[in-house]
């Protein structure tokens, strides 16, 4: 918890995987000091014992030692690769939110962050989440590089612009944490810093029930979809749409025009949205216009939210189609889709 | 210049300061030109039925040929001593590394298993 | 201790002809194609950015002083630290060692008259000052805010500064260190004397091999990119910038293919200096002398691979972070493979203290945390905690103070009686050195704390529980501008009244401590042909021994 004490010298742990960090931490300090400590004892007890006792005296010659050479290469070597091993461990911890993770859309604009939940509480650099829950962060910002760091979670991620990116954590106290932009982003960077508040789950569905403010980022979604941008009057479903049939799509591979597939996630929706022209799944033509422009980054992460709300089944895991087979040999209707 | 020391020169060189005289340069110049012009033309070629993608290949193809002859005659590097062959190749291969560990990134980018 | 013992004892002050006395006027020396005095051109300009930056630090850490931004405004703050890191990075710390000691010393170590290519020498020379201009033109104008790494889109589209004059001076500022890597390349292919083979060179100029490696492959790289970024800034052609069509992650990967291999700019020569600060005060041969060549070049060529490791948490694909990561881990070896032979050097060695060597051992207690924390940053799970904070702050100053300036100073005090044929005092040497030391740790290692705390960089204001350690920080800054600004006296002094300094006053058998101090403008009175190994103290490298030995006694009687 900040503030909690004069000189603090060491954050609090406050993830899942926050000891891991630490854990990665304490084995670097003790490597640290088990090459530092007999290196600078050399150091002083050579320069005592060795100083110069007579003028230009004339020491043996040492050319070298090919056996001392061999193990100061290969034991570091191998002490650096179980440093890359643990840190690489640790790392894909941090980066790979487990499926059932509740997703909180964060869009950074210089110089706050928005939150949006998936339940339509909309907060401004507080964030509150649940103690004991896989919370996933939904990152985007609607200018330049931002990058979300909560000390307390041991985790951190850039905010990129015209992308998403993802961060997670499963806070494990309840308190208040500090919340820090670390990407620089211009004249109030140091200002862009916020709360994140972890409650016990009772608290937490307090405050959500407090705070029942707007529409869910599915709702709208679904109200630009049908009404205010009328994607629905391509992409309605039905066989003589011009637009592809969106249900079910998500987290599926696609084939796209001129050879090539990819996976219809949050991005390529996104892609999809503002440069339709770039990704053309097979068997539609290349009549959508974009949407750039038009629709701000909380809308698009509205039409995201609802566009995943069709595909109910859809895992967070892709499901890879099988590669190897040719665009023109493997046509289910059900499978196409265009923007 | 200090390494005239170890420079030497093909014997089939008359001229070891003209290496292919003015027509031998006027000559490579045509080629470039054309090459020029080829690339304009295949620019307006749709080459997608070979391959997605296939214009952009042919004109770096074309540019890639129009920069060799540009270094091997042009900056004589085709009467030079091993060692600047090594350096011309090698920055070719630094920029090949700098690609290569770029598309790293780009090519397994995505929600794939070691995506970000 | 007293440093006399000369070989000759006539070279003491005379009116021989030297580089220095050689001609007076300013045309003299604007037009000399000397690389001696192209060196100390250089040693006055890179002063000249060290002190701006300097004080631009200094103004970072008064205003860190309190958790609120109350000294400057935020805006301002951010104008600060952009502006000490380009001055420090780009004007200051690349050329810092090659341009001034390099210059100075390589021709004059390998036994050359100057180096291969004056002119354009000079030409570097005029190009670091139309780039230096430039870019203070700039900074007067209004500065720039975009930190010294101009990360897109911030750089390209939202700064309102003086982006464009800034990266056109470093721009035009990168050609100079082209330019100074080319020269020295054909010099140590070409200029070496008769007997000096490749290895039979000094570690400094095998040091200085690996750096122009580094400039010539990597710095047309940054040039590139700061001219995609003025094109995307100018002409709107969209490069970086998502919303024009780019991607802002392409920036980073070009940038750090240059910049990473840069901070092997920002070492590499300080290992040079502090292989031969070690080497010759300890009178001995350095332990492995090919493991510390290869080590340079091993680290200027794998430094190239690893610049994705500061890209850990940018949106880089995990498996690019993963193979980054791993070279990262395979660089740390070239090293650690120095820090141990330069200790093995130290053992059966006859150690003497002067000033220089201070700074050789501080270097090495240094580097070794700065090495360390490298490693820390380099581990994926733990940068994704560190990486933007001040740990890496602290981290890339111990590299680059602790290694790069610490070594300069080092340099700067081996070699000055050379330069300049004056003896600085050896008293207020080693009481600065000192100063710097304790004013360096206390600066920067509570830095390395704060980071692990969490505290990110460029913040003009910070939370109050924080303030403890960056008062600490702060007060070690002032111990260590303290220490910074006493050679700047002392060495003023030993050029006015400075005892003259004789030829040799080491005793050392390198090839610039045999010739005069300061050396001829064409560096020997007749060619030197090398017939000794490299660092042979004994009695087979053609300096008399016996003779200087007993003058020694002589004076300590």
């Amino acid at each position: 918890m900040q503030d909690s004490s004069f000189v603090q010298l060491f954050p609090e742990q406050a993830s899942t995987f926050a000891w891991q960090v630490d854990a990665l931490y304490g084995y670097l300090i003790l490597v640290s000091l088990v090459f530092s400590v007999p290196i600078i004892f050399a150091m002083f007890y050579f320069s005592i014992k060795y100083r110069e006792r007579e003028k230009y005296a004339v020491p043996k010659e040492i050319h070298g030692s090919m056996v001392l050479e061999t193990l100061w290469s290969v034991i570091p070597f191998f002490v650096s690769m179980s440093v890359f091993i643990t840190g690489a461990i640790v790392y894909f911890n941090q980066y790979t939110p487990p499926d059932d993770a509740m997703e909180i859309y964060v869009v950074g604009k210089q110089w706050m962050w928005k939150f949006q939940h998936q339940t339509g509480q909309r907060e401004i650099n507080d964030l509150h989440v649940p103690v004991g829950r896989n919370v996933k962060l939904v990152m985007t910002t609607e200018d330049v590089i931002h990058s979300v760091y909560i000390p307390a979670f041991r985790t951190k991620a850039d905010a990129v612009p015209g992308r998403y990116t993802y961060a997670w954590f499963n806070a494990t106290k309840p308190g208040k944490y500090h919340l820090f932009c670390t990407e620089y982003c211009g004249l109030n960077h140091s200002g862009m810093i916020g709360t994140v508040y972890v409650m016990e789950p009772g608290d937490f569905d307090n405050w959500l029930s407090g705070n029942s403010g707007g529409e869910t980022p599915v709702q709208v979604g679904k109200d630009l979809f049908e009404n205010k941008l009328g994607c629905a009057s391509c992409h309605a479903g039905g066989p003589q749409q011009r637009g592809a049939k969106l249900e079910g799509l998500f987290n599926t591979e696609v084939h796209l025009v001129g050879g090539g597939t990819a996976i219809a996630d949050e991005d390529y929706i996104r892609n999809s949205i503002l440069n339709p022209a770039s990704q053309v799944v097979e068997g539609y033509q290349p009549i959508m216009p974009t949407f750039k422009g038009q629709v701000t980054e909380e809308q698009l992460n509205g039409l995201v939210a609802y566009i995943k709300s069709l595909s109910p089944n859809a895992a967070a895991a892709p499901a890879p189609a099988p590669a190897a087979k040719k665009p023109e040999e493997k046509a289910p209707a059900a499978n196409k889709a265009t923007k | 210049m200090a390494e005239s020391t170890t420079e030497h020169h093909n014997p089939h060189v008359e001229v070891p300061n003209e290496h292919i005289g003015i027509p031998g340069y006027l000559g490579v110049f045509a080629l470039l030109v054309v090459g020029t012009i080829l690339t304009y033309y295949v620019a307006l070629m749709d080459l997608d039925w070979i391959f997605a993608g296939a214009n952009t290949l042919v004109a770096l193809g074309i540019a890639f040929t129009k920069m060799t002859f540009v270094m091997l005659f042009f900056m004589h590097v085709r009467w030079s001593p091993k060692l600047v062959w090594m350096a011309a190749v090698g920055a070719f291969f630094w920029l090949a590394l700098m690609f290569a560990y770029t598309m790293q990134d780009y090519l397994t980018r995505g929600t794939g298993y070691f995506g970000h | 201790m007293e440093t006399v013992g000369a070989i000759e004892a006539g070279s003491y002050g005379t009116a021989k002809l030297n580089y220095l006395n050689n001609g007076s006027t300013l045309r003299s020396w604007l037009l000399t194609k000397d690389h001696k005095r192209i060196a100390i051109m250089y040693l006055i300009s890179v002063s000249v950015f060290f002190l701006m930056g300097g004080l631009y630090a200094a103004t970072i850490r008064l205003e860190l002083l309190t958790p609120a931004s109350d000294l400057l405004e935020t805006g301002t703050y951010n104008k600060v630290f952009t502006q000490h890191g380009i001055l420090m990075v780009f004007f200051f710390l690349i050329p810092s060692i090659p341009a001034v000691l390099g210059n100075f010393l390589i021709p004059i170590m390998i036994g050359a008259k100057d180096l291969a290519l004056p002119r354009i020498n000079l030409l570097s020379l005029y190009i670091y000052w139309i780039g230096g201009a430039i870019t203070l033109w700039a900074l007067m104008q209004g500065g720039v805010d975009t930190g010294w790494t101009f990360y897109t889109p911030y750089s390209t589209t939202f700064s309102n500064t003086y982006v464009l004059a800034v990266g056109v001076g470093i721009f035009i500022n990168g050609f100079s260190s082209i330019l100074t890597g080319v020269n020295f390349l054909v010099t140590i292919h070409t200029m070496r004397a008769p007997g000096m083979t490749w290895f039979r060179m000094p570690l400094f100029v095998w040091a200085h091999y690996a750096v122009s490696l580094i400039f010539v492959l990597g710095t047309p790289v940054v040039a590139i990119t700061l001219l995609l970024v003025a094109i995307e800034r100018v002409a709107h052609v969209g490069i970086f910038d998502p919303a024009l069509g780019g991607d802002p992650i392409l920036f980073q990967h070009m940038f750090w293919f240059y910049s990473h291999p840069a901070v092997y700019i920002m070492v590499l020569p300080g290992m040079g200096i502090v292989s031969e600060l070690i080497a010759n005060f300890a009178r001995k041969r350095i332990f492995g002398y090919e493991f510390v060549a290869f080590s340079s070049i091993g680290l200027a060529v794998f430094g190239f691979l690893v610049w994705g490791h500061h890209m850990f948490v940018s949106g880089q694909s995990m498996y690019a972070s993963l193979v980054f990561s791993f070279l990262t881990m395979v660089v740390a070896i070239p090293s650690a493979i120095k820090m141990f032979n330069w200790t093995a050097t130290l053992y059966q060695g006859s150690i003497s203290f002067d000033t220089p060597m201070l700074y050789g051992l501080a270097f090495m207690g240094l580097f070794l945390i700065g090495g360390f924390t490298g490693l820390y940053l380099g581990a994926l799970g733990l940068n994704v905690h560190l990486t933007d904070t001040y740990f890496v702050i602290g981290h890339f100053h111990y590299v680059m103070v602790g290694g790069q300036v610490i070594a300069y100073l080092g340099g700067l005090h081996y070699w000055w009686p050379k330069m300049t044929g004056k003896m600085y005092s050896e008293f207020w040497g080693r009481v600065a050195a000192m100063l710097i030391f304790v004013g360096f740790n206390l600066t920067f290692f509570p830095q390395l704390i704060l980071g692990y705390l969490g505290m990110p960089r460029r913040y003009a204001a910070y939370p109050p529980e924080m303030q403890v350690l960056n008062i600490f920080s702060s007060a070690g800054a002032s111990v260590l501008g303290v220490g910074l600004t006493m050679p700047v006296f002392y060495f003023i002094h030993s050029l006015i009244k400075g005892k003259p300094a004789p030829d040799n006053p080491w005793l050392l058998p390198g090839l610039e401590w045999r010739t005069s101090s300061p050396p001829p403008t064409e560096n020997f009175d007749k060619p030197p042909v090398v017939t000794w190994e490299i660092y042979d103290f004994g009695d087979e490298n053609g300096l008399d021994l016996e003779a200087a030995r007993r003058e020694a006694a002589t004076v300590n009687a």
